[in-house]
């Protein structure tokens, strides 16, 4: 790799993160609403206990993970489809910016976010809340959802393969919505019925927030988790390059 | 001279459809070449092929002596496409520095804001530009690595006059310092005065490739323009020698002919009822209109 390949891959990242703090709807469903939530809910329901744990962590674990999905739902997928319809990867594509660095970019950059997200919600629980855990569990449990929450690039690929952006927003918005209730971020799964609690144990939203609920109360890495997650992330994967591909097949 | 761009058997085939038809076509560095078709004509998927966007179905492609999905090549070449909007989030001058990063040997940001006439714009996000502005955004993103060939597919839509006047100007400053522009335009008037050569393509083929004048002294371009009055007709018309077409704008009209001088003798003796008498070359738009009408 050479230097003015670094250096675009660099410039190309930056340039995403400025969007992405830039993008309003970032900013809403990111920052605003998991911390809103977060001292609405925490300051209502606290002091209880889920799952033999604290609500108040379990729910700062619960909205970290809100916010890291919506930044791959609302931002990244929709970004994506814009691209694609603009016009905007074709003329990437007669640059000498390579197709890896854009990916490359891409991911980085989501990496940033999603750190940032992370970092901001534990400092909010830890300071404004008083949330007292080991540092090793806050490590971890950032960890998780840091690494973890990069699966639903995945998903927010997929749904950026469609080329209408309005679309992409609105159907975007009904799932990430639909699977954080469901997936029991807004109110743990307890609460549901058992049925409810077989549906939500299948969804992504519940298995990255679960990875991090277990960890919590002194549990190690789910592997079952993980292995979901995985499966999701392969399927998405492929479905979006199966679909990216036809489109282009002309 | 050496080729910029060589086309050797092109055939490009979408299903069962023709868009581009066995087309050989050289580019000598440092040439303006303009290419110019009916809408579907080919125009758009031939420069899509010189720059590796699409694959040809059949035929070579060398951009730059080399292929153009090649990083090397791509450092050397800059393109205006259609239908590319600007990238939403960043500023203007973000926009063309995130540009200017691509490439070994990149222009200032100043120079490519002054050509662009984007100077007060650069703090400017480049979603909230007008749409002449935002095209003209991406003509200094196509600057930005100082290319050796720029491609200009419809390069002035949506552009006012003076945005005009400058684009043209900068463009033939680049062809000055020996740079090859392919362009496509809707607007002959802006081929006749900028390229050197034209290519004209109808049906994915090449019906005429010469120098502007040329193109025009080749085809039927003489014609005979008056203001006629209320007994000429058409068919009058075509009934005297040498009648390629007739055309009306109101009481107007333009009679075609390889033979002005016979053609005006007939009408003046045939006694036509004429006003304001013109005897003139037809421009590159009559020239175009009269190769596409024969290709057809």
């Amino acid at each position: 790799m050479n230097q003015t390949m670094l250096r675009a891959t660099i410039a190309q990242c930056k340039a995403e993160l400025l969007r992405t703090i830039r993008n309003r709807r970032f900013v809403i469903f990111s920052v605003i609403m998991p911390v809103l939530f977060f001292f609405l809910f925490s300051s209502a329901v606290g002091g209880e206990k889920v799952e033999g744990v604290d609500f108040t962590s379990y729910y700062l674990m619960s909205m970290t993970c809100y916010g890291i999905i919506g930044a791959s739902f609302t931002t990244f997928s929709q970004r994506l489809s814009r691209e694609r319809s603009q016009g905007w990867i074709r003329l990437l594509k007669i640059t000498p910016l390579p197709s890896w660095a854009y990916i490359v970019s891409k991911i980085g950059a989501q990496a940033v976010i999603n750190l940032f997200i992370v970092v901001m919600m534990f400092l909010i629980g830890g300071i404004g809340k008083h949330i007292d855990l080991p540092v090793s569990t806050w490590l971890s449990c950032g960890a998780w959802i840091w690494v973890g929450g990069m699966s639903f690039m995945a998903l927010g690929t997929l749904f950026g393969s469609m080329r209408n952006a309005d679309a992409v927003q609105v159907i975007g918005m009904i799932v990430y919505m639909g699977m954080s209730v469901l997936g029991g971020l807004w109110m743990p799964i307890s609460t549901m019925s058992s049925t409810m609690q077989d549906i939500a144990k299948a969804l992504p939203t519940y298995r990255l927030g679960q990875g991090a609920w277990n960890m919590l109360g002194g549990g190690a890495l789910d592997w079952t988790g993980v292995g979901i997650l995985a499966a999701y992330v392969i399927v998405f994967m492929v479905l979006s390059s199966y679909i990216m591909k036809k489109q282009e097949a002309v | 001279m050496k080729a910029a761009i060589q086309l050797n058997g092109v055939s490009k085939i979408y299903k069962d459809k023709k868009a581009v038809d066995n087309l050989t076509l050289s580019i000598a560095e440092g040439t303006v070449v303009a290419l110019l078709g009916p809408n579907g004509a080919g125009k758009t998927t031939t420069v899509s092929m010189i720059l590796g966007l699409h694959k040809p179905t059949k035929g070579t492609v060398k951009l730059l002596g080399g292929d153009p999905g090649d990083a090397r090549v791509r450092d050397r070449i800059g393109a205006m496409l259609q239908d590319v909007s600007v990238i939403e989030g960043l500023k203007v001058g973000e926009s063309i520095n995130l540009f200017r990063s691509y490439y070994e040997r990149p222009l200032d940001l100043d120079y490519l804001l002054k050509v662009s006439n984007l100077e007060s714009e650069k703090n400017k996000m480049a979603s909230s530009l007008s749409g002449g502005q935002q095209r003209r955004l991406n003509f200094a993103l196509a600057l930005a690595g100082d290319p050796e060939v720029i491609f200009l597919d419809e390069p002035t839509v949506g552009m006012d006059v003076t945005s005009r006047q400058l684009f043209w100007e900068t463009v033939r400053a680049m062809a000055g310092k020996g740079r090859t522009i392919v362009l496509t335009t809707h607007y002959l008037d802006e081929a006749d005065s900028v390229a050197d050569r034209i290519v004209v393509i109808n049906n994915g083929k090449i019906i005429a490739d010469g120098t502007p004048g040329e193109i025009k002294s080749e085809t039927t371009g003489r014609m005979v323009t008056f203001v006629a009055g209320p007994t000429v007709t058409t068919d009058a018309l075509h009934r005297l020698p040498g009648v390629t077409d007739v055309e009306w704008s109101g009481r107007q009209v333009k009679v075609f002919s390889n033979d002005t001088d016979a053609l005006i003798k007939a009408l003046v003796l045939e006694n036509f009822d004429m006003r304001d008498i013109e005897i003139s070359t037809g421009g590159l738009e009559d020239a175009f209109q009269a190769l596409v009408q024969q290709a057809n």
